[in-house]
């Protein structure tokens, strides 16, 4: 067989086999990767799509520290059942602010992308402190320590807006320098309902008309 | 390249299987209280470190690299000199993979609990511990690579290639994946945003699970099993054509996690396309396995360890079917987002991973210390525990996620949602009860083991095994 | 060698499996007889107990509403699983005997098919839960059945088709490989099947 005196080289030399198995392994990755890093319309913010406040980015970074993803989504897919219970399907352009991706691989919690406006901010607080005082069959853990601590000990939030907008996010220096006094008085429960309130509210009356 | 002894070095492969058990009934242990945790949602009493969302990373990654890769280490050093008739190269740096792995795992899971927490699903540890990975992994690939290169066997062992194809393949997942933007010690952005950041991670997410609990244990199977069984592999050209296509086909599957979300619907459908020929390569690695043991059935009878492996292969057939099923877009409408994924994943890691990571396990230690298995008996009652538990859990969460699916999407005749979204929630509890019987059962088996190995290994030294003579028809010079 | 199987190795296959698989061992059953006279009023027996639970009571999935279906798509339903469990009988014993080859076990088809009858009789028994059309109490009375069903099949293989006992452990493992595949496939056809529009409306 003469396919298999060419592979009896490769099997021979370290190096041809490592070189082999990097080759062949990459094809697949850079065919999926390259365009999808170089598609535009993936980079193309939706009309009410802003980057985070230093509120909102606060306690997104909560909202990631006590990894709320792994049992809630954000991602709403374009089926009737999905569009009736969480509202418009979600579009790439609602999600150009985020670093990471948050739409999670599990629903043991329903979907959050369209949570922003739904329930009032006391609503979350109670829920957030004590899940089964508003939804008796609620299995979410509580989360007393919020209230504990103050927004500015998640981290440094102007460190965090200077990389950000290395990354491309369109800070100005005002934006930057006054981000360490909006989080003036407010505690990590204040900021990851910001964050949660503004979920899902990227997209106006002409994103809908357009994307479908 | 002279070594100073013409020994093997398994020491090392001691060490790392005892770290490895350890792991494995600890963060085993983290997943039985977090499934209970979904059960009575108030016992981690308001504690952070007790929390759901932290404790389930610190699980995913205990098992994934405390137990999985610890393995895998442990294995690749102990096949590698076996198949090259050489000691290791840089026994010393070998040593260092080893430790600094641990302190990767220790640290890397405290830290997780202390919520350093980058959100990338298997790759959560924050960017001082990238950095310390890919360090560690490179001076993996060069005490295996070295050693292959410095070999005294003409041909390089097909065991190997899966475990050269685990370090390269891992090495650039994630190095590509974890590139981020640091802010402070134990926070950073990726580099990638949104619909981006999501094909990234699937493509590292889907071939963690290729490459390292896939290929990695190929790499233990096609050692330990033809070894154990002492037959060659069945077919030789059959393994050449499965591990390539296996190579090339497994990297395009990432996407099929992310069917019906915002990115770009060809991504989606090249990802399902691919995911369904993966089937091919998959099988075929099972089939040479099966088809290898069959004949050496005689071997079953002293040794509880084969059985460990060759039903490891049967549950290997489910996932490796399952999963290019669920890639199906019309499938996994329903299946996306339940708790069926959760029984799919672990169809694969307790019945493939850790059976296939046991079996070998009882293989090896008794050799590593020349002394016969504690006891034969614990092994078997293990296999048992082992099987009703995996039996159980799949089963409760096939049921789980099917209802979930089901309901979520259930709606009446005027198109009206049939279901709250809680109602089916609390639904869910009794299978979660299941489900936690059936982690207790695998759990309890895994600690029969680690007494029994303890027991083995108890005041042994490691036996000294001589590199043998090389069979001049396959030397180097040949 | 004799050719009948005596009427009460089913029952006896309940609380003393081994001897009936020695006795399954002595004895080269025709399959049509094997078919008639055991396996098809087991296999009824499920479809059945579902007819009457579900058009009594109605499925239900969850702490929710019973889900409530007319009587004919009852019973097209009924048809369907009948249909589904006959094809895993004789696609099963078929299955065996083809492996039986490969670890040099008896082939006889008979044999093969009274043996995956007697595996199968404890979950066929136990479907009385279906009497009650709860999912949780099924699962909880069928995982365990299966787990002994299972357990019977790794004792029943070496003893009734004579094979050395590791041998037969490679055999049951083979088949426990299928029949686990035969079982998603189905959970994977059904959903495919919803999803096209047939079963319940599902809002896709």
């Amino acid at each position: 067989m003469n396919g298999l005196t060419i592979h009896r080289k490769i099997e021979e030399h370290t190096g041809l086999l490592i070189f082999g198995i990097l080759i062949v392994s990459a094809i697949g990755g850079l065919v999926q990767l390259l365009p999808v890093l170089n598609q535009e319309s993936l980079e193309t913010a939706t009309s009410n799509t802003r980057p985070y406040t230093a509120a909102q980015l606060t306690g997104r970074d909560i909202y990631i520290r006590e990894g709320c993803s792994v049992c809630h989504s954000q991602q709403v897919r374009p089926l009737i059942a999905e569009l009736e219970r969480y509202g418009p399907y979600s579009r790439a352009g609602e999600f150009v602010y985020d670093r990471p991706f948050l739409w999670g691989s599990k629903r043991t919690g329903p979907d959050l992308h369209r949570l922003g406006g739904k329930y009032s901010d006391d609503w979350h607080r109670i829920h957030l402190l004590d899940p089964r005082a508003v939804v008796a069959e609620s299995i979410m853990p509580a989360y007393p320590w919020l209230d504990k601590r103050s927004a500015k000990e998640t981290g440094n939030i102007t460190a965090k807006f200077i990389a950000l907008r290395r990354l491309g996010h369109p800070y100005s220096d005002e934006d930057i320098s006054g981000a360490e006094a909006e989080l003036e008085g407010l505690t990590e429960m204040d900021a990851l309902i910001a964050y949660l309130q503004v979920l899902g509210t990227g997209l106006s009356g002409e994103d809908e008309g357009a994307a479908l | 390249m002279t070594q100073s002894s013409n020994y093997y070095h398994d020491k090392i492969t001691l060490r790392l299987v005892q770290f490895s058990v350890i792991w494995a009934v600890l963060a085993m242990t983290a997943g039985v209280y977090i499934s209970a945790e979904l059960v009575w949602p108030t016992i981690d009493f308001g504690q952070f470190w007790l929390s759901f969302g932290r404790l389930r990373p610190l699980h995913t990654n205990g098992v994934i690299f405390g137990f999985g890769v610890s393995a895998l280490m442990a294995t690749a050093f102990y096949s590698v000199q076996r198949t090259s008739h050489v000691p290791l190269f840089a026994p010393r740096l070998a040593w260092f993979c080893c430790y600094a792995w641990q302190l990767i795992v220790l640290l890397g899971g405290l830290s997780l609990l202390a919520g350093w927490n980058s959100s990338k699903e298997y790759a959560e540890l924050e960017w001082p511990f990238d950095i310390a990975i890919a360090i560690v992994w490179v001076c993996f690939g060069i005490v295996f690579f070295g050693t292959i290169a410095t070999r005294k066997i003409k041909p390089i062992y097909i065991s190997n290639w899966f475990y050269g194809a685990l370090i390269i393949v891992i090495a650039m997942l994630h190095i590509v994946n974890s590139l981020a933007m640091p802010v402070s010690i134990d926070k950073s952005y990726s580099l990638y945003a949104g619909a981006q950041d999501a094909v990234v991670q699937w493509w590292y997410g889907h071939n963690a699970v290729g490459f390292l609990l896939t290929g990695g244990f190929l790499g233990m199977i096609y050692y330990f099993l033809p070894k154990h069984a002492e037959r060659p592999i069945w077919s030789y050209r059959l393994s050449v054509v499965a591990f390539w296509a296996f190579v090339y086909s497994y990297i395009w599957a990432g996407p099929h996690h992310l069917h019906y979300n915002s990115i770009p619907e060809w991504v989606q459908s090249l990802g399902m396309a691919m995911s369904v020929i993966l089937l091919a390569p998959s099988w075929a690695t099972m089939i040479n396995g099966i088809m290898t043991v069959s004949t050496a059935w005689e071997k079953l009878r002293s040794d509880p360890a084969l059985k460990f492996i060759v039903l490891s292969l049967a549950f290997y057939g489910l996932a490796t079917f399952e999963g290019p099923m669920m890639s199906i877009r019309s499938v996994n409408v329903i299946s996306h987002f339940t708790d069926w994924t959760i029984g799919h994943v672990h169809s694969g890691a307790l019945g493939w991973n850790a059976m296939v990571t046991y079996g070998t396990f009882y293989f090896m230690i008794p050799r590593l210390v020349d002394r016969e298995l504690y006891s034969v008996r614990l092994a078997n009652i293990h296999f048992w525990l082992a099987l009703a538990g995996t039996m159980l859990y799949v089963m409760a969460m096939w049921a789980a996620g099917v209802s979930q699916g089901l309901l979520w999407l259930s709606v009446d005749q005027i198109g009206e949602l049939s279901f709250d979204f809680k109602d089916i929630m609390a639904s869910m509890t009794p299978y979660y009860l299941l489900r936690l019987v059936a982690g207790l059962i695998f759990l309890g088996g895994t600690v029969l083991m680690a007494y029994n190995l303890y027991m083995t290994v108890r005041g042994r030294e490691t036996a000294r095994v001589t590199v043998p003579a090389v069979d001049p028809a396959y030397g180097v010079g040949a | 060698m004799s050719s009948k199987i005596d009427s009460y190795l089913l029952i006896r296959a309940l609380y003393q499996p081994l001897n009936a698989f020695e006795q399954l061992s002595r004895v080269d059953p025709s399959p049509a007889g094997v078919m008639f006279r055991y396996s098809l009023w087991l296999v009824i027996l499920p479809p059945l107990f579902s007819l009457i639970g579900a058009s009594n009571f109605g499925w239900r999935l969850g702490a929710a509403e019973p889900l409530r279906m007319t009587l004919g798509s009852l019973l097209i339903v009924s048809a369907g699983y009948l249909l589904v469990l006959l094809f895993g009988l004789v696609s099963t014993a078929i299955i065996s005997r083809w492996m039986a080859t490969t670890y040099g076990a008896n082939t006889s088809i008979g044999r093969h098919m009274a043996l995956m009858t007697i595996v199968g009789a404890p979950l066929a028994f136990a479907s009385v839960a279906h009497l009650f059309p709860d999912v949780f109490i099924n699962v909880l009375v069928l995982i365990p059945t299966m787990i002994w069903s299972m357990y019977l099949l790794y004792k029943g293989i070496p003893i009734a088709l004579e094979i050395p006992p590791e041998r037969g452990m490679l055999m049951a493992s083979s088949l426990v490989g299928w029949l686990l595949v035969a079982a998603v496939s189905l959970l994977g056809i059904s959903m495919a099947l919803w999803t096209m529009g047939f079963g319940p409306l599902l809002g896709v």
